[in-house]
């Protein structure tokens, strides 16, 4: 010890000449994680990077080192915005209606789909109840469109042929909540059910044998047995999904909403895409990212804060 | 008691039938929609004018496939066509990227594996936004380039993760007595560890093909000229914005059958998700096993 800070060139030497050394035993290794290294490097780490520009007043012909630098100027903005709280109210009432909404009904359906015995049908059950998941947004609401389509589509067929007027779902306003956790469900439902299908099958038979011998019924053994025994992963899952606020379905959104749906559809996202790419005029970007950096460091605290939760409580993280 | 018992034997099977019955028809009403579009594609038109067509195509035709891939000007060919490129590329270069990072990222004599899996986690979880992703792009030219489909996003973090996860879990015993024998890293990689990975592969590669093939929002940035469209924007465009105005197409007439702007609409639907559920009975395993890798705590 005492010999080691005696001699700090001679410390320093051996550690270069340990990665050196390091490098040459397993440089195959180094060689090989090269190009997932540039990929982090230039592609994740550099947009992060480039997220100054919300403290600046970009312009693309100066670039990101010739551009003027204006402090907190455009985050002041955002709070004297009154949109960006429209804005962050339809956000979240997107996540708050997928977790109230959606997320029991995986659950449910796992329930039920546990007490299918025939391996072929529990098969194909769930087979079809996940193939939406795989399915583009771009398909999911074209069909959607076909179906809801004022003039020949099948929904307004029936409502035609009950005796009502046709309804243009997709640009009134207060059709896109409805509509966007119908097709969050159709997608996910399925999808999310397998975790709980796995937890299921992990549960002792014992147990059931045990409850029915002292006479318990189907229901019983659901509510006592299947449920808490898959408690973890519900706890799991609706944890994620709080951590998840912030997170849409940006594709869905961008194909689904249309000018005249703006006042429940747009979302924070959205608004800084059409900042930046649809605008008529001279793109504010500077603006929208500092709109971004806002909702990307809460999201960010949300996640991590989740993750030391789920920890806690269920000894699970999640990364 | 015996009558007890017989009650409840029969109030339980009575509970399986309902309970298998409902769930059946849960299953079904998530696939009918697909299969609703393909019976109003090859409907003849005036039967679907009529509001007729809700389980089984009416007056059945094929020629609205054949008009959508005969009028370049829905682009519905240049759109499967680049699709399928960008997809196959994409898948090669994503697999073979993802695969050998997620090697070196779970070889314990690899020191460096923390701090660089560290990296690929918190840029995962902090989202940088599209705006300053593209100034990056921008500055490596993928703006109006196609390669822009396939490089940059060539790992996938949460696939990297799976992949990383099934790498862990091979014994450390294979890879020492791989190494007792002399064997490179790279001869551990390709002659020990790749035979065992076939069905990460699988798994791995097909989510990524999935998404490629799904992917709206980078090529709606990225790739502004017709020639490259996918065909999920081509899509987008002849069938949801055109939903209001309904003016992209018009009713035609091939031969002696009516096609109007519905069995169009419906036919570039089914050709837009035909590939996905051509290979789904295939590889819908492979998915079951992603979600619950993907689920595993690392």
């Amino acid at each position: 010890m005492k010999a080691m800070s005696s001699h700090p060139a001679a410390n320093k030497r051996t550690l270069w000449e340990r990665i050196m050394r390091d490098i040459k035993r397993n440089r195959q290794l180094y060689l090989l994680i090269i190009p997932g290294f540039l990929l982090l490097v230039l592609f994740k780490i550099g947009p992060v990077g480039a997220m100054v520009i919300a403290f600046q007043n970009f312009r693309a012909s100066r670039g990101l080192w010739g551009s003027q630098w204006v402090g907190i100027t455009n985050f002041e903005r955002i709070i004297n915005d009154p949109y960006i709280l429209t804005l962050t109210k339809n956000t979240v009432i997107l996540a708050v209606l997928s977790v109230v909404v959606v997320f029991p009904i995986p659950i449910i359906f796992a329930l039920f789909l546990n007490e299918v015995k025939s391996k072929r049908l529990h098969g194909f059950i769930q087979s079809m109840s996940f193939l939406p998941y795989f399915i583009s947004a771009a398909v999911m609401v074209s069909i959607l469109s076909t179906l809801l389509s004022p003039s020949s589509g099948l929904v307004n067929n029936l409502i035609r042929a009950s005796g009502g007027k046709s309804i243009n779902f997709m640009s009134q306003p207060e059709w896109f909540r409805p509509l966007y956790v119908l097709l969050e469900i159709w997608q996910t439902f399925g999808y999310s059910a397998i975790i709980y299908i796995a937890a299921m099958t992990a549960i002792d038979p014992a147990l059931y044998e045990a409850a029915e011998m002292d006479g318990a019924n189907r229901w019983k053994k659901m509510w006592h047995i299947t449920l808490p025994s898959i408690a973890t992963s519900v706890i799991v899952m609706l944890i994620i999904s709080v951590g998840n606020i912030f997170t849409v379905n940006l594709d869905r959104i961008l194909i689904m909403y249309n000018p005249s749906t703006y006042s429940t559809a747009d979302v924070i996202q959205t608004y800084v895409y059409r900042i930046a790419f649809q605008s008529k005029g001279f793109p504010d970007y500077s603006y929208s990212a500092a709109v971004n950096v806002l909702k990307s460091v809460i999201a960010f605290i949300l996640v991590m804060g989740v993750n030391k939760i789920a920890d806690k409580a269920a000894d699970a993280r999640l990364f | 008691m015996l009558n007890y018992s017989h009650h409840k034997h029969h109030r339980l099977s009575l509970f399986d039938g309902v309970n298998e019955l409902f769930l059946l028809l849960v299953s079904l009403l998530c696939v009918y929609p697909f299969l609703y579009v393909f019976f109003v594609a090859c409907s003849d038109g005036a039967s679907l004018a009529l509001g007729q067509v809700t389980f089984l195509p009416k007056g059945f035709q094929l020629l609205s496939f054949q008009y959508i891939f005969d009028n370049p000007r829905f682009n519905v060919g240049t759109g499967l066509i680049n699709s399928f490129l960008y997809t196959l590329g994409g898948t090669a270069v994503a697999l073979f990227v993802t695969y050998i990072t997620a090697f070196v990222l779970s070889r314990k004599r690899f020191v460096h594996r923390h701090w660089i899996m560290r990296l690929f986690i918190i840029t995962w979880v902090f989202d940088a936004g599209i705006i300053p992703q593209y100034i990056i792009y921008n500055a490596f030219s993928f703006v109006d380039n196609p390669l822009v489909m396939i490089i940059p996003g060539a790992i996938n973090t949460q696939f990297l993760i799976i992949a990383r996860t099934f790498l862990l879990g091979i014994p450390d015993e294979l890879e020492e007595a791989a190494f007792i024998d002399g064997a490179s890293d790279l001869q551990i990689l390709f002659r020990v560890f790749l035979p065992l990975s076939t069905t990460i592969l699988a798994t791995v590669g097909t989510f990524y093909a999935v998404s490629i093939w799904n992917q709206y929002l980078i090529p709606q940035i990225y790739l502004k000229s017709d020639k490259y469209r996918t065909i999920q924007q081509v899509l987008k465009n002849v069938v949801v914005t055109d939903g209001a105005s309904d003016t992209t197409f018009v009713n035609v007439t091939v031969g002696d059958v009516t096609l109007n702007q519905h069995n169009l609409k419906a036919a570039a639907i089914f050709v837009t998700m035909l590939p996905i559920v051509l290979v789904y009975p295939f590889v819908q395993k492979y998915f079951k096993k992603g979600v619950l890798l993907g689920s595993v705590k690392g």
